[in-house]
């Protein structure tokens, strides 16, 4: 089993390195991130037993990634709907001391 | 009583090191109570120079960079030192495994840990303090605090972050301990309201620390070595700081709120010898206030410059998130309703916040709303609505429960009289320190500013005033509860009489809590004919 | 007659073992929560200012070794896997297994700090490191902070790759001479592992996977 998802990673990882190269506009980061999600699902369900669990135990692994959702969806409501000027960066970070 | 106490908590084991590495979750609470009460004087103390500095328009007698130290560490000590592990390290860590019949947290080793995490903490930011202070508000906003403060912002943040770190360590033994030691037969609708209050203040404590630690990590990056994240000129965001700041900071304000609710209805049953109202309404809106309050971060910057889309959709989830708070002022004042009133002190306290508390909220209100913020926002309107909230609120409910389990705790009762007297001066002591600043904020003086104009220098006296005798209020507690260890009443297991399982056990409780693990049998707050019913079967 | 054992003792408050093993794994998760939170506001970071700066950022991720990440990837999966192989063994009382896939997996993990170390080095010789002579006028835009970002990002998950490298590396040693310690569960452990590879898993698409088209 260990070698199954251990197999099935690589391919996800051989799939994700050869899309990004494959010119698809705002699609590309979704595809990655699918896939991103992916092998983390297989991680989380094989590797790291969610999938033998108790329902609690589930819960608990899942309240870390829907929290962080909350995080970047409220301030992907701000950041996309801001209309800024920035001005450009000219300088850079001064030396260190 | 005559004789030498029975064996307890305190005096089972003797010598320093019994306590210093002790894992006994009493006594961790109890190291907890002493590091957080001298918090609370340090940060009294910067309290008091202010309010001495507010009393003329001018200068009184510090600079305009003192005086922004001295607000900063206010918050600083007060948010972080005091009020976040106030009522959870302390009460929460004493009482809950009592309150669920196990005998000591989860992870009891971790419990220590916590506690000098805690100290660590406290001492980088103390020695901040000692060596000159912080200026730039407690809130850190950049770029000021990574590129132009002076001061020992470095110092003082790696003390916060260690502090995260002891709150995220409890919140998880806390969250473990509810899920996994509850006695037989004490099922989740048995729990009482402050295990829940607790348990929703640790869920918040575990999800929201680490943004926060995240985020003063990286201004120590940027400051350590001089490089741009959130600062303008090195193509950065100032805003991005104040959102991740702020999905912690609001947060943690329920962190500092939810657990007083707790107390308070732990309180009122017992002195009005009626089970709470609603309790299932109650639990839901425990559980409701820690979620959305998660959602609602962004009311912090209306005038940041934060896109109005996003300002909109805070603006109405903050709307959304007073309606639990307000169901459960609600079934408070249900609770009393045919009871038998004692106006004892904890009950005086209650009282106490559910006014404070309700005032406090309204006004959030009045802040959440786009237009009527524009106005209000950065002066002393802002200042009053979270001091209601915090001390008219939180601490008025710590204080409350302080004096419910104090004859638990130290196994003595305190003196009755002079508790009811502080609880009442202080409760006017606050209402005159804050009600003026209500006044002085819509009238548009300014927050975190050393003069004023001459014409709100009336409500600043008033303000101060008030605020004198709010510290007669702290510091009695000090004497009479110190009085109460020497010569107080001993007290019996269950002097209120009241339900709960922390009452089945001797005034101090032994070390290991219960001789034999309870067995849960009824839900909280059974009075019948003004008899209490205790949860477990008396063996 | 008392039904629990003295205040004393390790693990009184437990029950029996059964609660102890539930009591550690829960406790276990509920850390990885405050990590998926602690390095979710990097990513959070990360995601804002893609949306703010849009093709300057995905321009300035253009500047990474996809090949070396690529098979940086390939080896914290690989290690991840003997992890799962060194849970198992344990677990079946194959303690000489067990200690071979531990020592598979720290290696694994060595190689990883290794290639990154490298990497580092190259980014350093392309003058990408930011307030150690980064080339502002070769590298405009937001390039500075993408790379302040990267190595806040990769410093910290290299750091706690390290932390467990120690951890795995100490119970491979303790396996092998038979004197593994009672708190030191494998599979515990394995869940921290496991729990970093899945930080990599969604950071190597946003350092990487930009900017590498048209």
């Amino acid at each position: 089993m260990v070698l199954k998802v251990w197999l099935a990673l690589f391919a996800l990882l051989a799939l994700t390195t050869t899309m990004a190269f494959v010119q698809l506009g705002s699609a590309n980061l979704a595809i990655a991130l699918a896939i991103a999600v992916a092998k983390a699902v297989l991680v989380l369900w094989f590797f790291m037993e969610l999938k033998g669990s108790a329902g609690l135990t589930r819960a608990f692994a899942a309240a870390g990634f829907f929290w962080l959702l909350i995080l970047i969806a409220l301030t992907w409501a701000d950041y996309s709907q801001r209309r800024d000027v920035r001005v450009p960066v000219t300088i850079s970070s001064p030396r260190s001391p | 009583m005559s004789g030498p106490p029975p064996r307890n908590y305190f005096n089972a084991t003797v010598g320093i090191r019994s306590w210093l590495l002790t894992t006994d979750h009493k006594r961790i609470a109890l190291l907890y109570f002493a590091s957080i009460t001298f918090f609370f004087l340090v940060g009294g103390f910067a309290a008091t120079l202010i309010r001495f500095e507010l009393v003329t328009p001018g200068p009184t007698f510090a600079s305009p960079d003192t005086y922004n130290r001295l607000f900063t560490m206010h918050g600083v000590i007060m948010v972080w030192f005091f009020l976040i592990p106030s009522i959870p390290t302390t009460m929460g860590n004493f009482m809950i495994p009592l309150m669920i019949g196990a005998k000591d947290l989860a992870f009891p080793r971790l419990n220590l840990a916590s506690w000098y995490l805690f100290i660590a903490g406290g001492a980088l930011t103390i020695t901040s303090l000692l060596l000159g202070g912080i200026d730039t508000g407690w809130t850190f906003y950049e770029p000021y605090s990574t590129f132009y403060a002076t001061g020992y912002v470095i110092l003082a943040i790696s003390g916060i972050f260690l502090s995260g770190f002891s709150s995220i360590l409890t919140g998880l033994n806390f969250i473990v301990t509810v899920h996994k030691l509850r006695a037989p037969g004490m099922t989740w609708y048995r729990l009482p309201v402050f295990v829940w209050s607790t348990y929703t203040t640790s869920v918040i404590l575990v999800l929201a620390t680490p943004v926060l630690a995240m985020t003063l990590a990286m201004l120590l990056v940027e400051r350590v070595f001089h490089v741009g994240i959130f600062s303008p000129a090195l193509g950065g965001d100032p805003l991005l700081f104040q959102h991740m700041f702020w999905f912690y900071s609001h947060p943690a304000v329920y962190i500092m709120i939810l657990p007083s609710m707790g107390l308070i209805s732990e309180i009122i049953p017992v002195f009005s010898r009626n089970r709470l109202f609603g309790y299932h309404f109650v639990v839901w809106a425990s559980i409701a206030i820690g979620v959305i309050g998660f959602l609602v971060w962004g009311h912090h910057m209306f005038v940041a410059g934060q896109a109005l889309f996003a300002s909109l959709a805070f603006s109405f989830l903050s709307y959304l998130v007073a309606v639990p708070s307000a169901i459960k002022v609600f079934n408070w004042i249900a609770t009393l309703h045919n009871g038998w009133i004692r106006f004892s002190a904890p009950m005086l306290y209650a009282f106490g916040f559910i006014g404070l508390f309700t005032i406090g909220g309204l006004t959030g209100l009045f802040l959440a709303a786009l237009a009527v913020d524009v106005h209000v926002t950065d002066t002393y309107f802002v200042v009053a609505h979270f001091h209601f909230i915090m001390v008219g609120g939180a601490v008025m409910g710590y204080f409350g429960g302080l004096h419910y389990w104090w004859p638990k705790i130290s196994g003595r009762m305190y003196p009755e009289y002079w508790a009811r007297f502080t609880a009442i001066l202080a409760f006017f002591g606050f209402a005159l320190t804050f009600t003026p600043q209500f006044i002085v904020g819509y009238l548009g003086m300014p927050r975190r500013y050393q003069s004023y104009p001459p014409e709100f220098q009336v409500w600043n006296v008033l303000s101060s005033a008030g605020a004198s005798i709010l510290a007669v209020a702290y510091a009695l507690p000090v004497f009479y509860l110190g009085w109460s260890l020497l010569k107080g009443v001993r007290a019996s297991p269950n002097p209120w009489n009241a339900t709960g399982l922390e009452w089945d056990v001797p005034s101090p409780p032994p070390p290991e809590n219960f001789e034999r693990t309870p067995d849960v049998i009824r839900a909280p707050y059974q009075y019948e004919g003004g008899r209490a019913l205790p949860q477990a079967k008396h063996v | 007659m008392s039904d629990r054992a003295a205040s004393t003792e390790p693990g009184f408050q437990f029950a029996d073992a059964a609660q102890a093993r539930e009591v550690s794994t829960l406790g276990m998760w509920a850390f990885l929560a405050t990590e998926v939170l602690f390095f979710g506001a990097l990513i959070a970071t990360y995601f804002n200012y893609r949306i703010w700066y849009g093709d300057e950022l995905i321009a300035a991720a253009g500047h990474t070794k996809i090949v070396l990440g690529t098979i940086n990837t390939a080896v914290l999966l690989t290690s991840s896997a003997c992890m799962a192989m060194a849970v198992w063994s344990q677990e079946s009382k194959a303690r000489r297994a067990a200690c071979l896939w531990l020592a598979a997996t720290a290696a694994l993990g060595l190689l990883f700090v290794a290639i990154k170390s490298y990497e580092y080095l190259l980014e350093y010789r392309e003058h990408l490191v930011p307030a150690l002579d980064f080339d502002g006028a070769r590298y405009g835009g937001a390039t500075e902070l993408f790379f302040t970002w990267y190595f806040c990002a990769t410093g910290l998950h290299a750091l706690h790759l390290l932390i467990g490298i120690g951890f795995v590396l100490f119970a491979a040693i303790a396996i092998a001479r038979d004197r593994l310690p009672d708190g030191l569960s494998i599979r515990i452990l394995g869940l921290y592992w496991h729990f970093v590879d899945i930080v990599w898993i969604f950071l190597f698409p946003l350092i990487y996977l930009a900017g590498r088209n048209g």
